[in-house]
Parts: C-alpha cells; sequence; structure tokens
C-alpha cells in the first residue's frame, strides 16, 4: 500500500470516528421554525392568481399539481379541471406525504376562497414543504374572472387591462365551450381568440387526462 | 453558511460559471488519473485495477463526512441542499444497465466526456449511444416507462433512518467497510499483478 492510501484512510477513518459523536440530522423530514414560517407566510409569491393557473392549464404544464383542500362533498359538485381532493383535515396523512412532499411540481391548493386553502399551506408548510401556492380568491375569483369576466371598467382603460381581459375571455371559452359575448354574432372578431383555444384544447385530450 | 445558491448568496451566473470550473477539474482529474483509458475503467470488474472502486469509495465517504461534520460545525445547511425520493426498483435496473454498459463500453457517462475530448473514437460511439439512450427515454418516457418508474417508492428515506440506526454509526461502519474493500481489492490486484506480464501490462496501458 502507498503512502498516500494510508493517509487518506486514516483521515477517512477520523472523520467516521468523529461522526459517532455528532446527533442525527434527519436532512429530509424537518419542522421548520416560527420566525422562517411567519417569514414565509408573509411572502406575496405563494399565492398564484386564477389568470396563471388557467394559462398553466391550457398549456397542460405538467408541472401543475391541483390540489382541492375542500370536503368531498364539495369535490363532488365542482372543481378544477384535473383536480385531486385532498380535504384539509387529512392533509398531513401519511398517504399524501410522497405526493405532497417534492420539489419538483407546482402544488396549487385551493378551496372556495383562500381560507381554507391557506389553512393547508400553513400546515405543510411548517414541516418545509417546497412548491407550494395557494390560489388567490380561491374558487369564487375563478368564477368571477375566468368563468364571468367583466370588461375593465372606464377607470382603468390601460392595454394591460384589456389584455388580461381578452386573454379571460378566451379561458372563459375554453373552460367553459360558452363562446364569449360580442365574438359569437360574426366571424371576424371570434378569428383571433379562436385558432388558439382550439390548438390547446386538442393538447389537454392527449396531456393531462 | 452553504449552501451558496439556495439561498441566493449567488447569481445564476456566477452559479453556472463555477459549475463551468469545477467541470473542468473535473474532467482534468479524470483525465490524469487515466479514467480515458476503457481498460482500466472496465479492470475494476476484472480484478487488475482497483482505480474505480478507490476514487468512487473514498469521493461517496469524503462528502458524507464532509456534509455531515460541516453541517454540525454550522458551515453549511443540510435542508437547504437537494435531497431526492428513492425508487428502489428503476434504481436498481438503472444501476444494472449502468454496470453493463461500464464493463462492456468501458465508460462512465463522466469519462466518455472526457475521453471524446481527448479523440477517442470509442468515447464519439459512446456518446453517440448515450444519446440515443437518452432521448429514446425522452420519447418513451410517458408511454413505456410509467409503470417502472413509480415502482418501489420509499419516499424520502436515508440508510440509517431505514435501518433504524444513529446516522453517526452508519457513517463510521460505512467507512469500516470501504477501509476492509480497499485492503481486500488491494490484495487481489497484486495477485493479479505478479501473475500479469509486463506485455500484458503494457497492452492494457497500466
Amino acid at each position: 500500500m502507498k503512502k498516500t492510501d494510508k493517509i487518506i484512510i486514516a483521515l477517512l477513518v477520523l472523520g467516521g470516528i468523529l461522526a459517532l459523536f455528532y446527533p442525527d440530522t434527519h436532512p429530509f423530514r424537518r419542522v421548520i421554525s416560527q420566525k422562517e414560517l411567519a417569514y414565509d407566510a408573509a411572502l406575496p409569491s405563494r399565492y398564484v392568481s386564477v389568470d396563471k393557473v388557467a394559462k398553466m392549464l391550457m398549456e397542460s404544464d405538467p408541472s401543475l399539481i391541483l390540489v382541492d383542500v375542500r370536503d368531498a362533498d364539495q369535490y363532488a359538485k365542482y372543481t378544477l379541471p384535473g383536480a385531486m381532493n385532498i380535504p384539509v383535515d387529512s392533509i398531513l396523512s401519511e398517504k399524501y406525504v410522497d405526493m405532497l412532499d417534492q420539489d419538483v411540481y407546482t402544488v396549487v391548493l385551493f378551496s372556495n376562497g383562500s381560507g381554507l386553502a391557506d389553512q393547508a399551506w400553513l400546515m405543510l408548510r411548517s414541516y418545509d414543504y417546497q412548491g407550494l401556492k395557494v390560489l388567490k380568491g380561491g374558487l369564487n375569483a375563478w368564477y368571477r374572472n375566468i368563468l364571468h369576466p367583466q370588461e375593465p371598467d372606464a377607470t382603468e382603460v390601460t392595454s394591460e387591462a384589456y389584455k388580461r381581459y381578452f386573454f379571460r375571455k378566451g379561458a372563459m371559452y375554453y373552460f367553459t365551450g360558452i363562446r364569449p359575448a360580442g365574438t359569437s354574432a360574426s366571424p371576424k372578431p371570434a378569428v383571433a381568440p379562436k385558432p388558439v383555444v382550439k390548438r390547446k384544447k386538442k393538447e389537454v385530450t392527449g396531456g393531462c387526462g | 453558511m452553504g449552501p451558496l445558491y439556495p439561498q441566493e448568496l449567488l447569481n445564476p451566473e456566477y452559479n453556472l460559471l463555477i459549475g463551468f470550473l469545477i467541470g473542468i477539474g473535473f474532467g482534468f482529474i479524470l483525465e490524469a488519473m487515466g479514467f480515458t483509458n476503457t481498460r482500466k475503467l472496465a479492470g475494476v470488474f476484472y480484478g487488475y485495477d482497483a482505480t474505480v472502486i478507490k476514487t468512487f469509495f473514498t469521493a461517496a465517504l469524503t462528502a458524507l463526512i464532509g456534509l455531515f461534520l460541516m453541517h454540525h460545525w454550522g458551515w453549511i445547511d443540510i435542508y437547504k441542499t437537494f435531497y431526492p425520493s428513492t425508487f428502489w426498483i428503476p434504481t436498481l435496473v438503472g444501476g444494472a444497465i449502468m454496470g453493463l454498459g461500464f464493463v462492456i463500453g468501458g465508460f462512465c457517462p463522466g469519462t466518455s466526456l472526457s475521453a471524446a475530448s481527448t479523440g477517442k473514437w470509442d468515447a464519439w460511439a459512446f456518446l453517440a449511444g448515450v444519446m440515443i439512450g437518452i432521448y429514446g427515454f425522452i420519447f418513451t418516457y410517458k408511454s413505456w416507462w410509467a409503470g417502472l418508474r413509480a415502482s418501489g417508492k420509499l419516499g424520502k428515506v436515508n440508510f440509517p433512518q431505514w435501518l433504524g440506526i444513529k446516522e453517526g454509526i452508519f457513517i463510521f461502519l460505512f467507512v469500516v467497510v470501504a477501509v476492509i474493500t480497499f485492503v481486500l481489492y488491494q490484495k487481489w490486484q497484486n495477485h493479479w499483478k505478479t501473475k500479469m506480464s509486463k506485455e500484458d501490462m503494457d497492452e492494457l496501458g497500466l
């Protein structure tokens, strides 16, 4: 055996013996500190808008996981396309650990408003789960903005507001199949949203399922 | 203090630059150790060369002991490092394929890149195979491999937790096993070397 081999072996053995005197780290199961939780809870970035979620759904974004945290009855009545149901009471159950405790997907929690989803977010985040978001305004906002988009009023006539409005009209057509009012009669105004919407619909049937 | 990037102490450009520099160092050392020689790599399976096994064991142990101690000394926050979930069946299958590739092709993915950069044609052929494999997997990701990918799910576990022993004890036992392997392998290798003629050694590039 060479001298360098001996030195390396001696160092490794020394490190191994030293390791015996230290406690466990548990590198993956940790409860974050209250300070950290409070800091994260105050970040606006923990919310995701209904527009963003609508866009991800229309693009069949594979990184999106939608979790409906309401109870099973409400889930059965109405939910978002492709959403799974984990009621807030059982969100910390062992069954869902593998699915929720990950760092690849964006997990969007939603309820009717934001309240229930916020509770679920805090519970999961306290165990240091990654990639969690709350749907801002919940299904109410989804209903208001995506399913029944309102034309911007006179006080906010910006191109930004109109862009959003037209996106929402397209999204409404995509999710409900109802042609937005004012675009139905003549083919001319419908030209813009129509081809985009149709193509994306095909993607959904093939992908997300 | 560490890791630097997840705590945003390092911007993405510098992160890439550091990755680039480490990559150069890695390739340089691989070449310097003779890892771009296919016979040296395949030697680990025949018993005439222990370099590969020594290197991998030493690297794993250095990282294991280093991360563990540095976490306790407050130099690195282990909770901010990436920790993947374990799927033991696909890992076993992948490991078997990798091992076969290792002994048939004489390269592992990293050394094939190093060897390709030194202009070895067999390394370029190996890389072409790697690319075919990668793209083949991408295009069959959803259709063929969905079942295999999700099989044998253990979640986020490590050996000490799985065995129910303290992490420190596991590290110590791992060191003991590694040292015993070093010594035994060295003996096997010496046994080979005394049997091999000078010409054989030259042909193998040892």
